[in-house]
């Protein structure tokens, strides 16, 4: 197969790379740029571990191709918080106790933050336990049963990141 | 004595230090390991459940760009030695087996071949050149199947299927059945259900041609056990064998097992002398790396008039599937055995195991492997209720022992102590208004809407006694933890657990700081690594780390700190016993000034010995165990409301109460997100997950839209009450990990069992409680 050259705003920087039309974002982020926060779990598009903002939306980088991503702006978590910082999302979460193994862990935060991102914007946003939990119907996590990773939800998505 | 880690850190609602790399992801799993010169591992699978491998061509995968090499069975058994698994247990017949398949395959997914390529993309573009043919054999799926007379034998040397056979017998039981007012009979079939960590199996093997050395960066809960073991079948001395972990994304019994596949990588990365990463995908995962559960169990019950226990008989049939792996069947069946009497008084009990071999992948350690018994008791608990016209509340009253009864003898004939379920259970009873809740069901149902509530009780082995221990013929084992104050009075400790989402990185270094007197801030935990950890069998598992891990650190903080108060008592010229360590600084108390720092006495030992007081032991790393004492036990009772829809089959579990006891919480968060995590586990498998096989023996669960986890909307809120009943042993902690995911199936079961009643709904006894079953039960639609 012939590679392609794509370029992509990966958490803020421009990056140029030579890539095979059928490699995955995922495997692009982690294995040929090194950003191994991103998670895969199933590689079908069902856990969400792999999730990632995609010009803004969450997208799972299982089912995208790193060649969907060319021209466009790409966030994972490592794009979240400057280096050594956490992001609100991140601290409402780790005040929670929400996750265990943290395995899926990137793929919460990223579908939390992408909601935050909305909230901040004055956009709706999911504010309710039972919606929080709808909303994260499509990331899975195997460890914590959810209802603390929904505490932290829910006390981010109530601004307490503004305060 | 009770427990002297009161107070303070111990206890103290502490974020977890794994967070922060969790959080912002930087944590290392398996497959961040590795490094450019890392090639791709890729296992080619057996697509048939049984059959003879008449044609295995390679050729064409072997040519491939990229492909460094592809080994066959034959090749691999060149290099391997039989894997025998088993272990010398009375009755266990055990069959031993190739890391991969020579010439008989036995289950869908078995590996047959494996690839070696420059990445992933390559190995698996290879592996779809490799052509093989089957003479296919007839498939052996149930446990039914594989005990009929004439069936399919899968092994030459495990006679009619049988894997195992075994059994006990306490009291006098036909006694008891004779003199029954009533005898009861009950029938579960549970499905076969799996760990299903978000973070499958894998390893990265690296062999060093220059000194001999093996490496194993693996995604395992006993980083010494696969070390042993593989060194063995693969001929690599063990000396010269070194097994390191990092992050474990889950786990959950599926990572306690040494699978051919860590045979099969280690062997290859040692015969090419290379660096290879294996990192299974989801499909390989939930085909091939086994499953749990798969059980059958015919329980009776002899009981009086008034709902009193005589006599319980059990018979148990477990599917072990093809291939056995650890926990040999016989740990398993035993525990289910010893446990299913429960925290009742049961005067007479005989217990019945039958283990069978059949083509599936292999059967292997769940949370809590033995839950079936408080399945099976639990419903029957509520059938003696209905039969002899009392509540499930107060059949349960009038057969616990009370704490203040103990110790007695258990049903299963050994000592039972400082057993709280009865407590946990009045505990429960009295944060339910049972009669409201008629109420509410009554008024429901005129409504056409059909609610249940459940209710059970359950104890554990957390971590059990030596005594039972010795009967379920499995040690009970000591915990060793080494400890070093780092010549600037920071402390390392290094555990033999391997924590992968238990969070032993904070809690044991809560223990550490509290019981040397230094800041949680100065500890640091290590773990997974067989060149610095200290060998024990079991590394995370068994629900040992609450009270076993927590002892060992506190008994090699004690000794430390002995030497350190010994040291500075003669530094200070005071007495040993009035000085103390607070904030690393140890003083006389009540005279602060008279004061050493720990960071300048430590660095005196390391540095200065000669200048240091002559004649002591200037040595401030030891290596001390726990032995467990008499160990202890967890237990718990849940109440469980479901909603059913008639129309649809859902269940809905609007409501989900959780009264537990593991004694002395050491970081609350920890123990609440155990509880959460494994009652969504047992709901999850009891409602959803089903490792299913077609008749045929094909596997038909190989994605997430076939396994169906359990996702936010479908797990309800858990309340959560704790009680902190303290043993007289040391450690007044014991483990939580397991009890959720026990229980939490018999308290779904007898919810939905009280809202069946309510409409003539015939009783469930085979799960998973799909809606078709539901619908079927209801007689909303025909039985299949």
């Amino acid at each position: 197969m012939t590679d392609r050259e794509i370029t992509i705003t990966i958490n803020g920087l421009v990056k140029t790379a030579r890539v095979e039309p059928r490699r995955t974002l995922a495997d692009f982020l982690r294995h040929d740029l090194g950003l191994t926060a991103t998670h895969l779990g199933c590689e079908h598009g069902v856990c969400g571990a792999c999730t990632v903002l995609l010009d803004g939306e969450t997208v799972r980088s299982c089912l995208a191709l790193a060649v969907h991503a060319d021209g466009h702006e790409v966030t994972t978590v490592e794009g979240v918080a400057p280096p050594g910082e956490m992001h609100a999302v991140q601290k409402a979460l780790w005040e929670s106790g929400a996750f265990q193994c943290g395995f899926c862990t990137p793929g919460f935060v990223m579908a939390i933050y992408g909601m935050e991102q909305e909230r901040a914007a004055g956009l709706p946003c999911p504010r309710s336990r039972a919606e929080i939990r709808e909303e994260l119907s499509g990331n899975i996590c195997r460890c914590s049963g959810y209802q603390k990773i929904i505490d932290g939800a829910e006390a981010v998505l109530a601004g307490e990141g503004d305060r | 004595m009770s427990s002297s880690v009161v107070g303070g850190i111990v206890g103290a609602k502490i974020k977890r230090r794994e967070d922060v790399r969790i959080l912002t992801g930087t944590g290392r799993y398996i497959d961040d390991a590795g490094d450019r010169s890392t090639l791709t591992a890729h296992f080619v699978r057996s697509t048939v459940p049984h059959g003879r491998i008449t044609e295995l061509n390679v050729d064409a995968a072997r040519e491939l760009e990229g492909v460094v090499a592809v080994i066959t069975g034959p090749d691999m058994a060149a290099f391997t030695n039989p894997l025998a698994l088993g272990a010398p247990i009375p009755g266990l017949n055990s069959a031993t087996y190739p890391a991969l398949a020579v010439d008989t395959v036995r289950y869908v997914g078995e590996p047959v071949a494996l690839v070696v390529a420059s990445d992933r993309y390559v190995a698996e573009d290879a592996a779809g050149l490799i052509e093989i043919d089957y003479d296919i054999l007839d498939p052996v799926v149930s446990s039914t199947d594989a005990l009929a007379e004439g069936a399919v034998q899968l092994f030459e040397e495990v006679p009619g299927n049988v894997v195992y056979r075994g059994g006990f017998e306490e009291g006098d039981v036909e006694k008891a059945f004779a003199e029954a007012d009533h005898v009861l009979v009950d029938h579960i079939d549970q499905h076969r259900w799996g760990c299903a960590p978000m973070e499958g199996r894998g390893g990265v093997a690296t062999y060093d041609r220059s000194t001999g050395q093996l490496t194993y960066e693996a995604s395992t809960q006993t980083s010494h056990l696969l070390r042993l073991l593989v060194s063995g079948f693969i001929n690599q001395p063990i000396h010269l064998m070194r097994v390191i972990t990092s992050d474990i994304g889950g786990s959950f019994g599926l990572k306690f097992s040494i699978y051919r596949e860590d045979v099969a990588l280690c062997a290859a990365a040692k015969h090419l002398g290379a660096s290879l990463k294996w990192v299974e995908d989801r499909n390989e995962n939930l085909t091939a790396g086994g499953a749990a559960r798969d059980e059958t169990v015919t329980i009776e019950a002899a009981v009086r008039a008034d709902g009193t226990i005589l006599g319980l008989k059990a018979d148990m049939v477990m599917n072990s599937g093809a291939y056995p792996i650890m926990p040999p069947a016989p740990v398993v069946t035993n525990i289910a055995g010893y446990m299913l009497p429960g925290p009742y008084r049961v005067p007479a009990y005989r217990f019945k195991a039958t283990a069978v071999a059949t083509n599936k992948a292999s059967y292997i350690s769940l949370r809590g492997p033995w839950a079936v018994e408080t399945l099976v008791r639990e419903r029957m608990m509520d059938l003696i209720a209905k039969k002899v016209g009392i509540s499930p509340v107060e059949v349960r009253q009038r057969n616990l022992v009370p704490v203040t009864e103990q110790p007695i003898i258990s049903g299963g004939g050994f000592t039972m102590e400082g057993v709280t379920a009865a407590e946990t259970f009045e505990k429960l009873v009295s944060m339910i208004d049972f009669d409201a809740f008629r109420a509410e069901q009554k008024a429901a149902l005129a409504e056409g809407r059909l609610l249940g509530l459940g209710v059970g009780t359950f104890y554990e082995p957390a971590p059990g006694t030596p005594e039972f221990w010795g009967k379920i013929g499995f040690p009970f084992g000591a915990e060793p933890v080494r400890l070093r104050i780092e010549p600037d009075g920071h402390v390392t400790a290094f555990t033999t657990q391997i924590p992968h989402g238990q969070g032993h990185e904070t809690t044991l270094a809560q223990v550490v700081a509290e019981e040397m007197g230094v800041a949680y801030e100065d500890v640091r935990i290590v773990f997974g690594d067989t060149d610095a950890t200290v060998f024990t069998m079991i590394g995370t598992g068994g629900s040992k780390a609450g009270m076993m891990a927590t002892g060992g650190a506190m008994v090699a903080a004690r000794e430390v700190k002995e030497r350190v108060i010994t040291i500075a008592a003669a530094m200070l010229e005071a007495n040993p016993d009035d000085l103390e360590i607070k904030d690393s600084v140890i003083s006389v108390k009540g005279a602060p000034a008279s004061q050493v720092p720990l960071a300048q006495l430590a660095m005196g030992c390391y540095m200065a010995p000669g200048m240091m007081p002559q004649g002591l032991d200037l040595n401030l790393e030891a290596t001390a165990i726990y032995d467990g004492e008499n160990g202890g036990w967890g237990q718990g009772s849940h109440a469980c409301w479901v909603e059913i829809d008639q129309e649809t089959g859902k269940i809905s579990i609007p409501r989900y109460l959780v009264v537990e006891d593991c004694g002395k919480i050491i970081n609350p968060d920890v123990v609440d997100g155990q509880v959460i995590g494994g009652v969504a586990m047992g709901l999850g498998g009891m409602l959803l997950e089903h490792s299913a096989y077609g008749d045929d023996g094909q596997y038909l669960a190989g994605t997430f839209m076939d396994y169906l986890m359990p996702s936010a909307p479908e797990v309800p809120e858990i309340e959560i009450v704790h009680m902190e009943f303290e043993t007289a042993t040391m450690v007044g902690s014991r483990g939580v990990g397991e009890g959720g995911t026990v229980l939490a199936p018999a308290a779904l079961l007898n919810a939905v069992d009280d809202a069946f009643a309510q409409v003539g709904g015939t009783r469930i006894t085979q799960t998973p409680l799909t809606p078709t079953r539901v619908l079927e039960a209801l007689g909303v639609i025909e039985k299949d």
